[in-house]
């Protein structure tokens, strides 16, 4: 028997020294929506996203697990349906593979989809790597009435399979366990096949691999080898770089070119064929009660990916989304008002009592309380927001929006699949920036990444309540929402645009996967959930308290020192005095409002913190009669209101969103450009409502 | 015929893609092969197709769909 060696072949051979603490890394790969991070999590306790779509893990994660007395060194990797790669995630898993890192990997495999996780696994097999597989989903496959042979998986494949459930979080110690025993294998355990073909080739195969080939392709397979060895002595796993010479792997033939005729193209496809006759057989004979389809998912794909109702279905979701957000929100946004309102007087009352001086009221009261306090009394709203995004994203309902709209995406140039950034986007634009990833075009990431920031994130939200229900009352649900859809429609029209003057007309091609229907997970959602408001609170304990804690030391104090609220002596009228002339046009041109916006780029809760400040409002979203008294004091009306809702939807993303464009565009000038564009495209929307907005007041 | 006019409830053997490069070997990747049965879910506009290949769902644009060759499988 030829042994497997451990170090092996091809791609990257990236020399990442394992840190000495670790005794062995493991890596878990397998299929898409598979349940690789559900288990990571598991055993790490970390938090990672996990969703129902194919690609929300874009990046390989690390993360420790202790058993027994080994420290061991777990990564999850992006979920690939092969190992040929052709898109980002799939070549970082492949490289990580390839580079000899991982000294086992678990192969984690969708029960209820045993042919296509059987794929990557021959495909894995052949690699030469110690391979475990994790046989996932089992409680789903049990809950349809299939069963499967879990004495005869093994003996067909030659590595051990043992079955868990991420999810219920049994079977996980058995898997690490069988894991560490097998990292040292050297070869398939014993393999039992009944192949029916009698074979005439030169080697029997089939007690050393687990995947062989007819006897033309073994033919193929060996001369190939010959040829390799006799050019390349020293070539390691040999079968595995004259399979992939024959499939014509650019990787591979690369770096081992052979002078002679290239094999027809045909060979590739008869060596994916029988790996699927493979898997054919295998399924036959450990599949019991072979259930085909779900029948759950065919009735709910009937409705929502019906070829008329499809569409308005999705706005409908959409729009209870938001009225869920705003309506039941703000139930909940009206008590913590309450406590807030309440801890200002208090604290107002007892600084007053102990002779506190002026400058150190104004810093609690109007600085943190105000300003802050403001930003805690959004959380409900924020809550609700993202526990509706959870359960979109976890039903299996996100990948069926690509398919949605893809008629609409593709007149515009991109894939329906570049839809499901930007519907992310309606949550937070980081994350949703982060998956553009997942689209194969380059030219379609960087189309996603410039507008993607023009839909309404959770932070914008903030803006269009406190000023929706100040100025238009009984209309603040309308006024918010057509927030969102003009958000949806400047997207659009920059996409057609840039279509129009793409020369290069690229065709897009939707290509993905549609998860079956499951009921949220309630730990899945409410990990999700955690780490929005988790990162909101910090938020508001950071950026937008340090912010805040700036635009009240520049309202507060001016060249002559304390100068006390909404002084024209102030060092923030001074600055934005001169800047507001710019913004006359376009209904903004306040000094306050000017400075609200430059702060805004830090955080744009930051523009609703500032105001607060800059009007000296303690509380301003449970104070709103008494802040619109204030803006209207300096001649801010409803239709300025409109102004600032638009520009703020609109203009430079805040710098966490500047910075994930820079890092996944690795050009500043890229980014520079984007925010510029973005500036641009606010101003002269704004300006257009502006104008017209004066013709019809 | 081609994919893209392929019938909702129908099963179709693939004879012949004609993508580019990249794309069509992603689909072969995914088991979409010469000879390979594909059973149409649903379909909508001038051939967006929700297909079963292979026992995985997946969405098509009518850009892959009107350059896959297929063949209707009468023995279903």
């Amino acid at each position: 028997m030829r042994p497997f060696k451990r170090k092996c072949c091809g791609g990257a051979q990236d020399t990442v020294k394992k840190p000495d603490d670790y005794s062995m890394t493991i890596a878990f790969l397998g299929n898409p929506n598979c349940g690789k991070t559900t288990l990571f999590n598991a055993y790490t306790g970390a938090n990672l996203k996990v969703a129902n779509w194919p690609g929300v893990t874009v990046e390989k994660v690390e993360g420790a697990y202790k058993f027994k007395d080994e420290k061991i060194r777990l990564v999850d990797l992006p979920g690939i349906y092969s190992l040929t790669s052709y898109t980002m995630e799939e070549t970082v898993s492949r490289n990580f593979i390839l580079s000899g890192d991982a000294d086992v990997v678990i192969n984690v495999v969708d029960a209820s989809c045993l042919e296509r996780g059987l794929y990557l696994t021959l495909q894995l097999l052949e690699l030469g790597k110690p391979v475990v597989i994790a046989l996932n989903m089992m409680d789903i496959v049990l809950k349809r009435g299939m069963e499967i042979d879990l004495h005869r998986l093994p003996e067909m494949l030659g590595v051990p399979v043992i079955p868990v459930s991420a999810r219920k979080r049994t079977g996980l110690d058995i898997l690490i366990h069988a894991a560490v025993h097998h990292k040292d294998a050297t070869g398939p355990d014993r393999l039992i096949h009944e192949h029916k073909d009698v074979s005439r080739h030169a080697h029997d195969h089939h007690s050393e691999y687990t995947m062989v080939y007819s006897d033309d392709i073994e033919d193929m397979i060996d001369e190939t080898e010959a040829a390799l060895l006799n050019k390349y002595p020293q070539i390691e796993n040999v079968r595995w770089h004259a399979i992939k010479t024959l499939e014509r792997d650019g990787e591979v033939t690369g770096k081992y070119p052979l002078e002679r005729a290239e094999t027809p193209a045909d060979v590739e496809s008869e060596i994916i064929n029988q790996k699927y006759s493979f898997i054919g057989e295998v399924i036959d004979e450990v599949m019991v009660h072979k259930q085909r389809s779900d029948a759950l998912t065919d009735k709910l794909d009937r409705a929502f990916t019906h070829r008329i109702w499809g569409i308005p279905i999705f706005l409908g979701i959409m729009a209870a989304v938001f009225f869920l957000t705003f309506f039941i929100g703000d139930l909940i946004k009206s008590l913590l008002e309450l406590g807030i309102g309440a801890l200002s007087d208090a604290t107002a009352k007892g600084l007053a009592s102990a002779n506190a001086s002026e400058i150190v009221v104004s810093l609690l009261v109007d600085g943190i309380i105000g300003g802050v306090g403001t930003i805690i009394t959004f959380l409900p709203n924020i809550f609700i927001l993202f526990l509706a995004l959870a359960f979109l994203e976890d039903s299996g309902y996100m990948a069926r929006v690509a398919y949605v709209m893809e008629g609409v995406m593709s007149r515009l140039g991109l894939s329906g699949k570049a839809f499901i950034p930007m519907l992310l986007g309606f949550g937070c634009t980081v994350p949703a920036i982060m998956a553009s990833r997942a689209l194969e075009s380059k030219r379609d990431r960087f189309k996603v990444m410039l507008v993607t920031p023009f839909m309404s994130c959770s932070a914008r939200l903030t803006i269009y309540i406190l000023f929706a229900e100040m100025f238009f009352a009984g209309y603040a649900f309308l006024a918010a929402f057509s927030m969102y859809l003009l958000g949806i429609l400047v997207a659009i029209a920059v996409s057609a645009v840039l279509h129009l003057i793409d020369r290069k007309k690229e065709v897009n091609y939707l290509l993905i996967e549609l998860p079956e229907y499951k009921l949220p997970d309630a730990r899945t959602v409410g990990i999700y959930v955690w780490e929005k408001v988790k990162d909101y609170l910090l938020k508001a304990g950071t950026t937008i308290f340090i912010a805040t804690l700036i635009i009240w030391a520049l309202m507060y104090f001016g060249p002559d020192g304390f100068v006390g609220e909404g002084s024209d002596k102030s060092f923030a009228a001074i600055i934005g005095g001169p800047l507001s002339v710019a913004f006359v046009p376009i209904g903004l041109g306040f000094w306050e409002i000017v400075v609200a916006l430059i702060a805004g780029i830090s955080a744009k809760e930051v523009v609703v913190s500032s105001c607060a400040v800059l009007f000296g409002i303690a509380d301003a979203s449970a104070n709103t009669a008494g802040f619109a008294a204030a803006l209207e004091g300096i001649g801010f009306g409803p239709l300025n209101a409109v102004c600032l809702m638009v520009f703020c939807l609109l203009y430079i993303p805040c710098t966490a969103t500047l910075a994930t464009i820079r890092k996944e565009s690795k050009s500043v000038a890229w980014t520079a450009f984007a925010a510029f564009f973005q500036l641009a495209v606010a101003y002269v929307i704004t300006l257009i409502v502006y104008q017209i907005g004066l013709l019809i007041v | 015929m081609f994919l893209s006019s392929a019938e909702t409830g129908r099963r179709y053997i693939v004879e012949k893609i004609a993508l580019p490069f990249e794309t069509q070997r992603r689909l072969e990747a995914l088991g979409m092969t010469h000879r390979a049965p594909v059973d149409v879910l649903n379909r909508k506009g001038k051939g967006i197709l929700i297909i079963r290949l292979r026992g995985t769902r997946f969405a098509l644009g009518r850009n892959i769909t009107e350059n896959i060759e297929v063949e209707p499988d009468e023995t279903v």
